[in-house]
């Protein structure tokens, strides 16, 4: 068999490995080269194909190293790359921020919640990659401000202090990781629940905290955007006009961890407001 | 600048380089004698360069296409002479296979481009590939004022048209190519698990006497099949090999290839430069 032909066709699979499919269910294309399909193992070249993107992709390894542990400990590594570079079919971001960011949206969409190790993988990945971001330079964050949960009322407009990321998970990635720096991971120890993870950065201070929320609190931070008042939130939240004490109060802890601040204190902004 | 010494009869230990490797070499400086840079990470980032400011450099290079049928641009090869004469390399690396390979026809690609790969492939074994090789070394040799030593490809799949085993494959090419020979005893016990031979066998019959540099690296077993891992320490059974290599050949350098993972350990990165010494000086 010339041998040029076979590399060329070896290459093309690698480079593509949507061929590869094909080929498998077309192999007249294959003969149409003047090569027996036969010869050709499609799935070991599929596995290669996955192999060698994910050495492509070793510049992640720095924002995601558990990841690729993880991979290679639950034995996903190839199956992973490989479908990754089926879908890519050889195409590419330029820097490692982009290809980080393709490969999670990737995941997001390949991955099944179903499968336990997919959904662990799913929460380490989101985890890394939440760490990696929030480690990157944050703007300055406003002051925290003082003050009791019950000086807010309707009219209070809660902001976000710092950066945060929230995630709901399946898993503990804090556990994930745990086992995962142990020489022979016990994965099947790691619990599945419901976890609602808020990864919060304030300014330049180092320290990233990961806080784990209530479904009230999770979902509050996800709609607290500077803009929206006590009142809006609680509508957003699926209550009245007027928020009910529970919301005031989860407003109130969040902010006495400095989540949450105000522009103007409580009831001064409801003063501003009412003067003009 | 700092140039290898390459002293016949002295064997150096390097690594390659990787993250976090020119920092291990700077708190580690007596282990380490050399770094092994890439020609296509130099290519792309110059500045990679300055640590030959530090330490000696030996180039190592995935642009040749030794062993397939395109061979690589003029600019590429001008590219490479020129960085081989700056950093003073006592040879180019270069892996035995292919990086790119002709288009192919019949529809399946929009353009006639060959397809580049941008990594290497563990070419058939085959008399065409030997003479091919030989062909390519012929005309390669001409550009560079040193020596190109051939690395051995692991092998992952059967390559169709195959005719010959891994062992005798590079047994036909040394002999056909006045060359030196860069083995890399991870790529060759890959190469024996994934063709279920007996790698202690068959390690003797491969013509060590031209072995110029030694490469060791992790491997991983994944869905049946040992692939290359630079992240993972290398098995016990890569030092085996490494001592029986050393029984009966004296490379001039040996190259720990830990370049994917800036985790990787620097205890075991340690321990394992102090251990191909401490081999080195029972031979």
């Amino acid at each position: 068999m010339n041998a040029g032909r076979v590399h060329a066709i070896i290459a093309a699979g690698l480079a593509n490995p949507q061929m590869l499919e094909r080929w498998r269910q077309q192999p007249g294309l294959l003969r149409g080269y003047g090569v027996d399909p036969a010869e050709f193992d499609l799935d070991a070249l599929w596995k290669a194909a996955g192999i060698a993107v994910k050495v492509r992709h070793n510049g992640l390894r720095g924002d995601l190293p558990l990841t690729f542990r993880l991979l290679n400990v639950t034995g996903l590594e190839i199956e992973v790359f490989a479908s990754y570079a089926s879908e890519r079919r050889g195409r590419y971001s330029d820097s490692v921020g982009a290809r980080a960011s393709d490969f999670l949206t990737f995941l997001g969409h390949w991955l099944d919640p179903n499968r336990r190790e997919h959904a662990i993988l799913w929460d380490l990945t989101r985890h890394e990659w939440a760490l990696a971001q929030l480690s990157r330079a944050a703007p300055p964050a406003p002051d925290a401000t003082q003050f009791s949960w019950s000086e807010l009322d309707a009219a209070s407009v809660p902001c976000l202090r710092g950066e945060v990321t929230l995630h709901v998970m399946r898993s503990d990635p804090r556990a994930v990781a745990a086992e995962l720096h142990e020489r022979s991971p016990q994965l099947h120890e790691v619990a599945l629940a419901n976890y609602r993870f808020c990864y919060w950065r304030v300014g330049e201070e180092p320290e990233i905290q990961i806080l784990e929320l209530d479904e009230l609190g999770f979902y509050l931070l996800s709609l607290v955007d500077g803009r929206n008042s006590t009142g809006e939130l609680s509508r957003k939240l699926g209550g009245g006009s007027r928020p009910g004490r529970a919301l005031l109060r989860a407003i109130g802890e969040l902010a006495a961890m400095g989540i949450l601040t105000f522009d103007a204190k409580p009831k001064e902004s409801a003063d501003a407001g009412s003067s003009g | 600048m700092k140039y290898l010494n390459s002293v016949v009869g002295t064997t150096h230990v390097g690594l390659a380089f990787g993250p976090g490797i020119p920092e291990f070499i700077a708190a580690n400086d007596r282990l380490v004698d050399y770094v092994e840079l890439p020609f296509e990470q130099l290519r792309h980032a110059p500045n990679l360069a300055s640590i030959q400011d530090s330490i000696p450099v030996i180039l190592h290079c995935a642009s040749l296409s030794v062993a397939g049928f395109v061979p690589p641009s003029d600019s590429t090869l001008s590219a490479i002479a020129e960085v081989a004469e700056r950093t003073g390399t006592p040879w180019i690396g270069e892996h035995l296979a292919f990086v790119t390979a002709d288009a192919l026809e019949c529809g399946a690609s929009d353009s006639n481009a060959p397809t580049s790969l941008t990594y290497t492939v563990c070419p058939q074994l085959s008399d065409e590939t030997v003479r091919r090789v030989a062909d390519n070394l012929s005309s390669l040799r001409r550009r560079f004022s040193v020596p190109l030593i051939l690395e051995n490809s692991p092998q992952y799949f059967v390559v169709p048209g195959s005719t010959m085993s891994m062992v005798d494959f590079l047994r036909n090419v040394l002999s056909h190519c006045d060359a030196g020979f860069l083995l890399d005893l991870t790529h060759f016990l890959i190469s024996m698990l994934n063709t279920r031979a007996d790698a202690v066998e068959h390690i003797s019959l491969l013509p060590l006497e031209r072995v110029v540099e030694i490469h060791i690296s992790g491997l991983s077993v994944q869905s049946g099949v040992a692939w290359d891992d630079h992240a993972t320490p290398a098995p016990p059974a890569v030092f085996d090999l490494l001592e029986r290599v050393l029984e009966r050949v004296r490379p001039r350098a040996v190259t720990l290839e830990y370049n994917w993972s800036s985790s990787f350990p620097r205890g075991v990165l340690q321990k394992q430069l102090n251990h191909v010494r401490d081999l080195l000086a029972r031979q």
